[in-house]
């Protein structure tokens, strides 16, 4: 067990918390920035996939996991960021700035979802973010003369001061470097102000709002910093598909960013990263899945999405805390080992809370 | 009884709201002087906490009167608008942020204070930094003033009820409030716990010159540290004045005992 003595206010505000935890988070992104020299393209990809879902995981994670506010539609946050670099690129834009204004833009859009929304909890927050994804993807087939209607659009290849970004090894650096930079500032807003009035809006809106807590603008923000996010992952994730069209943003994939972070772990950036790597790995999973089942299981055409509701429903009844959760366990495990309690995590339910106003 | 003064702090005039067919206060006045600790007291369904409610501007749609605290009307504020007059409340039942550690809630009750913006937040800038740093100081303050202190990095859902009371109150007093609304403080605590109670209420009415109104239905802690007593019934005020007076009031004798005074 580790426990740290603080002796000052700003031990608190340290991203890391003792030595132990920077040298092993230093390790890990020493073996990330090394590993081009030793994976094969084909890993570099699909790391880089893991990369792009972590950026969009943060996204769906501030507002899923830190606000308590359900998306099932942030497949549309994900194509404004795509179709918006990828125009921007077409137009000359420096990849850069294309990106920023790709995810400003996003998280613009976001930030306006947020005020008709702001009365809406649960499910029907959930019903009317699907509703503005179904908008989003018509907008995209039927504003043919930007984004090539169902035909799609080619995605410009990645470079950045003449140097050519779009090999796997030079991709995966820059998805790297998002995710990286991500993490930091969704760290940054969550150990600051913005971060706790989105945890206070989470775990009770009326005394959030006793404590001076603008609701509808909370909401807003935590809309607004969640599309941006994902948008930012979009621009990522054009230039992985190369080729933009409406059928790559469907619900299925709204539902996958969802299952991510609730596998993952809500409320922790840990589970957003636990929740990617599932996610990039899942589709291996499958295929791997159809060819060890019958054919006349293995081959039905809706496996996947089949696939990917029954791990989220058991990971909602056994596991809620998700991979992160279940790793935390592990870890207190064997940290305590011979001393460890059964009942340590026996899941209890509180009755206080009566007498609510709502 | 130091620090009462002669000004008014709170005027609250012919304050009414119904639910349906049921009028829960109706026609309620009442000043609340600086420095002043004011309980109000009346058996159930009295209206006592559709007052305080009232006050916090919690129910939209009161039926009338209006609510001045120091000279501002704020009848028809928002609710978030309410703490930053520097009206603070806590819950009957506690409402904190429960996933969050006893220090997280008390920054949260310093949000008022924040004066940094998202974009500097994003990047972590010195003023960001330097305010963290600042809030961290004005917890401490509330911490030690409450013995807080071992519970500080605690989760909230793993505290005892006393010590959550505790926390909330600590909450609203990092608001840094000059009308701090109390909801039953000594409701499901131990009698060893409500004897403090008695402590901190006078404490953070000399200490942090917060002027108090409290919901309470214990006799004993009232007449320990309340100046004034307000009495209600049926959602109408029986009458004013100290502990005593009011406890020998006749109505009050028979709101509690439904007979009349022997």
């Amino acid at each position: 067990m580790h426990f740290v003595f603080k002796t000052r206010y700003g031990q608190d505000l340290d991203l890391f918390k003792h030595r132990g935890q920077r040298f092993w988070y230093g390790l890990l992104a020493l073996l990330l920035a090394a590993a081009p020299l030793t994976l094969s393209d084909f890993y570099l990809g699909e790391a880089a996939w893991v990369f792009i879902y972590a950026v969009a995981g943060i996204g769906v994670m501030l507002l899923v996991g830190y606000t308590g506010l359900v998306s099932l539609g942030h497949a549309a946050f994900l194509a404004i960021g795509a179709y918006a670099h990828a125009i921007l690129m077409q137009h000359g834009w420096p990849l850069p700035f294309s990106l920023l204004t790709a995810a400003l833009l996003a998280a613009g859009v976001g930030f306006l979802l947020g005020r008709p929304t702001l009365r809406m909890t649960g499910i029907y927050l959930a019903i009317a973010t699907l509703a503005f994804a179904a908008v989003v993807e018509q907008v995209i087939v039927h504003w043919q003369s930007m984004t090539g209607g169902f035909r799609g659009m080619v995605v410009p290849k990645a470079e950045l001061f003449g140097l050519d970004l779009s090999r796997p090894a030079p991709f995966y650096g820059l998805c790297l470097a998002v995710l990286l930079l991500s993490l930091w500032m969704a760290l940054n807003v969550l150990r600051g102000p913005t971060g706790r009035a989105m945890n206070a809006v989470r775990d009770s809106e009326i005394s959030a709002q006793s404590m001076g807590i603008d609701l509808a603008h909370v909401r807003s923000i935590a809309f607004a910093l969640s599309a941006g996010f994902t948008g930012l992952a979009g621009g990522l994730f054009a230039h992985q598909l190369g080729y933009l069209a409406p059928d790559a943003f469907t619900l299925l994939l709204s539902i996958q960013l969802l299952l991510m972070v609730v596998v993952g772990g809500l409320g922790s950036l840990h589970g957003v990263i636990f929740g990617a790597v599932f996610l990039g790995l899942l589709p291996q999973g499958i295929a791997l899945l159809r060819d060890l089942l019958p054919p006349a299981v293995g081959q039905i055409p809706g496996l996947e999405p089949g696939v990917f509701g029954l791990i989220l429903m058991a990971f909602l009844i056994y596991e809620p805390l998700g991979l992160y959760g279940r790793w935390r366990k592990i870890r207190q495990f064997l940290e305590e080992f011979p001393l460890y309690r059964h009942a340590t995590h026996k899941r209890q339910r509180s009755y206080l809370r009566t007498g609510r106003v709502r | 009884m130091s620090g009462v003064h002669g000004e008014t702090l709170l005027q609250a005039r012919n304050l009414s709201l119904s639910f349906g067919g049921v009028k829960a206060v109706s026609d309620v006045s009442f000043d609340v002087k600086k420095g002043e600790i004011l309980a109000v007291i009346g058996p159930n369904g009295a209206g006592k906490t559709t007052v305080l409610n009232l006050i916090s501007r919690l129910y939209d749609g009161q039926d009338g009167g209006s609510l001045i605290l120091d000279g501002e009307d704020f009848t028809r504020l928002p609710q978030h608008r309410v703490a930053h007059l520097g009206i603070a409340r806590t819950f009957q039942n506690t409402e904190l942020f429960e996933h969050e550690s006893v220090l997280r809630n008390l920054l949260i009750g310093l949000h008022r204070h924040r004066r940094t913006s998202l974009l500097g937040e994003l990047f972590f800038d010195p003023a960001v930094k330097r305010q963290e740093l600042d809030f961290r100081r004005r917890a401490e303050d509330v911490i030690d003033l409450l013995d807080l202190q071992p519970y500080r990095e605690q989760a909230i859902a793993s505290l005892p009820y006393g010590v959550r009371k505790l926390v909330e109150v600590g909450r609203a007093l990092c608001l840094g409030p000059k009308l701090l609304l109390l909801d039953e403080p000594s409701s499901g605590l131990n009698p060893e716990e409500t004897e403090g109670a008695s402590f901190w209420i006078e404490d953070i009415n000399e200490d942090f010159g917060a002027t108090i109104i409290m919901v309470e239905h214990d006799m004993n802690l009232v007449s320990q540290v309340a100046h004034r007593v307000l009495a209600m019934a049926d959602g109408k005020v029986l009458t004013v004045g100290t502990p005593d007076e009011v406890r020998n009031h006749p109505d009050v004798l028979r709101a509690y005992l439904g007979t009349e005074a022997g």
